[in-house]
């Protein structure tokens, strides 16, 4: 099993009036509500915590991309990982991922990973996404095109950190008359890809094809168990086995020393992640296109609920978040492996709420020097399948 | 009067099917729905079918039981898809009455080939890029909020089922792929062509352009701008009544636009004795 670190770096400061004055952290949410002094001092912290889990052992520490909103700070994860590349050095630096659904010109993100890629000295997993909902009406790109535009920008990155020689591009979305990636990335034919799933079998066969790891996102564990099904039967369809290191399952996790009081602090910090910092409308969540009118009718037939319903013992009970002591918490994510069928890393996110940087640490520290080395032989691909 | 009931039927092009409902004898008007309005067969259309006219009312590429046309994905587009749509139809030069979202692909056909238009009708159209006045953000609000936006006065029953009935899959899948379609065409530019308003000089069609008084959605100023630039049109506000139009004043909206389809028989317009 392999763990990382993944940092949401939310900004926890939110009104006592929030639950009825707000739609949503995102979008609307009025930036007068941020305030730059403590904004500067997340940053300082937050990039502690990722170094401190590199410190730990964690084998990577992971950064994402969310714009206008308080759900996480960083439109920019390459700035970030950026930062990461002179501070760190052991862990693998994870950019989960790119929003290549929103961005004007994807050829600047092969431009950015490859960079990264030289300066980390070829530590970078590139993630790629298509951004979410809200971040179609943010950045003004239509949500109708968000599938082509991110297969597009997909195909022209991978061409361009692979192609030895100039070459044009004419497609749907992008045109270039010269693409000629320089620098080139450091890991050859390119860094490892990474892909978050949410039950469209076209992105599961898409990974399976690439061998790109396939990652979780909330959800219960039934529906999460049928993706990593969905995943593994696209790479049967295709005649292989998949690594157990292609699929990653990601949950928030709180640890303390006990598990009454990883409960006490952490209840606060899991309902902040579900029920403030995730909510939003249904018009946010699901853009017009954003979906195919049969992927819609799918999450709509699948009983799954908006996350602001869940309660804390919903989302424990679920596998939408993991709390408790380390042997809890151990014990926990090991009937979750068996409940998935399986995975070979665990990303875990531990700092998305209002939790204290002592609290983050402590956490963080536990499940590095008691839960890992549990769950370490879970999860790594068997000799004989090799 | 005229049978109640219009005939249904489908255009056949390169591209897929165009649903469509016919009604009426006399000049034929194309209408162009709005974002909501598509295989509705409302007392308005009948209104102008009474008043002696074949109406021929299409649905939109992606809306109602019309085909998606996948290459239809931009306002240019539609121009040219309505253009296919009218030479199928054998119609050369029709009356062209369209609201809201149909106003706006009216406007744009009218300025492409002028000389297709016996008369132009816009109700509340959208396509004009009005920074000071812009247009509510439709895509972004919830029902109830639309139905809000939508009236004068909002009717008290809903015009959907209610909250506590189990949702319809169907309807809201059939609601996605129409907010799918429009969103296709009207994303960004947000339900505009910055380039329509300096063209609106090349229509030379007689012009009408209807307003509710109290629009939420598209701004009173984007009609006063329509008639502003559009040689010769003629401007007429609907009192207390809001971007739903015809659903909320159908008899006051009929009169406006059959007086004037009236007043401008096709005949005279293909004399040029159109104004």
């Amino acid at each position: 099993m392999k763990f990382s670190f993944f940092h949401l770096m939310p900004y926890p400061y939110l009104p006592d009036d929030f639950d009825t004055a707000y739609d949503s952290t995102a979008l609307t949410y009025p930036n007068a509500n941020f305030d730059p002094a403590l904004g500067s001092a997340l940053y300082a912290r937050y990039l502690d915590e990722l170094e401190y889990a590199d410190q730990l052992g964690f084998d990577g520490i992971a950064v994402n991309e969310h714009h206008q909103s308080a759900y996480g700070l960083m439109p920019s994860p390459n700035l970030m990982a950026a930062a990461l590349t002179r501070r760190t050095s052991r862990a693998r630096i994870m950019v989960l991922g790119n929003a290549i659904g929103i961005r004007g010109n994807p050829l600047r993100v092969a431009e950015e990973i490859a960079m990264l890629d030289l300066m980390s000295g070829g530590r970078i997993d590139s993630g790629f996404v298509r951004g979410i909902g809200w971040e179609y009406f943010g950045h003004s790109i239509n949500p109708v095109k968000s599938r082509s535009r991110f297969n597009e920008a997909h195909d022209l990155i991978i061409k361009a950190w692979t192609s030895p020689e100039l070459f044009s591009w004419y497609g749907d979305n992008y045109e270039y008359r010269y693409v000629n990636l320089w620098p080139r990335p450091l890991q050859q034919p390119h860094p490892p890809i990474y892909i978050p799933g949410a039950g469209s079998t076209e992105t599961m066969k898409f990974c399976a094809e690439r061998k790109y790891t396939y990652m979780s996102v909330y959800a219960p564990t039934r529906i999460v168990r049928r993706w990593f099904d969905g995943y593994r039967q696209a790479a049967a369809d295709l005649g292989y086995v998949p690594d157990p290191e292609r699929i990653a399952f990601s949950v928030p996790i709180y640890v303390a020393d006990t598990d009454e009081r990883a409960h006490a602090e952490g209840r606060r910090v899991i309902e902040w992640l579900y029920h403030k910092g995730l909510k939003q409308t249904p018009q946010m969540v699901t853009p017009p296109g954003y979906m195919s009118p049969g992927s819609l009718r799918g999450v709509l037939s699948s009983g799954m609920r908006g996350l602001g319903v869940s309660t804390y013992e919903d989302l424990l009970a679920s596998g939408q978040a993991v709390v408790g002591s380390p042997a809890s918490v151990a014990d926990r994510l090991g009937t979750l492996y068996a409940e998935l069928g399986g995975f070979g890393q665990l990303i875990g996110l531990f700092a998305i709420g209002p939790s204290t940087h002592e609290q983050v640490m402590r956490s963080t520290e536990l499940f590095a020097t008691e839960v890992m080395p549990v769950l370490r032989p879970l999860g790594v691909k068997a000799e004989a399948s090799a | 009067m005229a049978e109640a009931a219009p005939a249904e039927e489908f255009i056949e092009l390169t591209g897929g099917r165009v649903h469509l409902l016919r009604g009426g004898t006399g000049e034929p008007v194309l209408f162009l729905h709005a974002a909501g309005g598509a295989g509705v067969w409302h007392p308005f259309h009948q209104a102008l079918a009474d008043a002696g006219f074949e109406v021929l009312a299409p649905d939109h590429p992606g809306f109602g039981k019309s085909d998606e046309f996948t290459e239809v994905d931009a306002i240019d587009d539609l121009v040219y898809h309505y253009l296919d749509v009218m030479d199928a139809l054998g119609v050369a030069r029709p009356h062209v009455v369209g609201a809201s979202f149909g106003g706006w692909i009216a406007a744009e056909l009218a300025v492409h080939s002028p000389h297709r238009i016996g008369s132009l009708t816009l109700l509340s159209a959208a396509g004009l890029r009005i920074p000071e006045h812009p247009v509510t953000d439709i895509f972004l609000l919830p029902p109830a909020k639309l139905i809000a936006t939508l009236y004068h006065d909002p009717p008290a029953v809903p015009l959907t089922a209610s909250p506590d009935a189990p949702p319809d899959l169907d309807a809201v899948i059939a609601a996605y792929r129409e907010s799918t379609s429009l969103a296709r065409f009207s994303w960004v530019p947000y339900l505009s062509d910055p380039k329509l308003e300096r063209r609106l000089p090349r229509i030379s069609a007689p012009t009408l352009v209807v307003a509710p008084s109290d629009d939420r959605l598209i701004p009173v100023e984007h009609a006063r701008r329509y008639a502003a630039r559009i040689p010769g049109a003629r401007y007429a506000e609907v009192p207390d009544c809001g971007h739903a139009m015809y659903f909320e004043r159908p008899a006051e909206f009929a009169a406006e636009v059959t007086a004037f389809l009236s007043a401008h028989p096709l005949a005279a317009a293909e004399s040029g004795a159109s104004r």
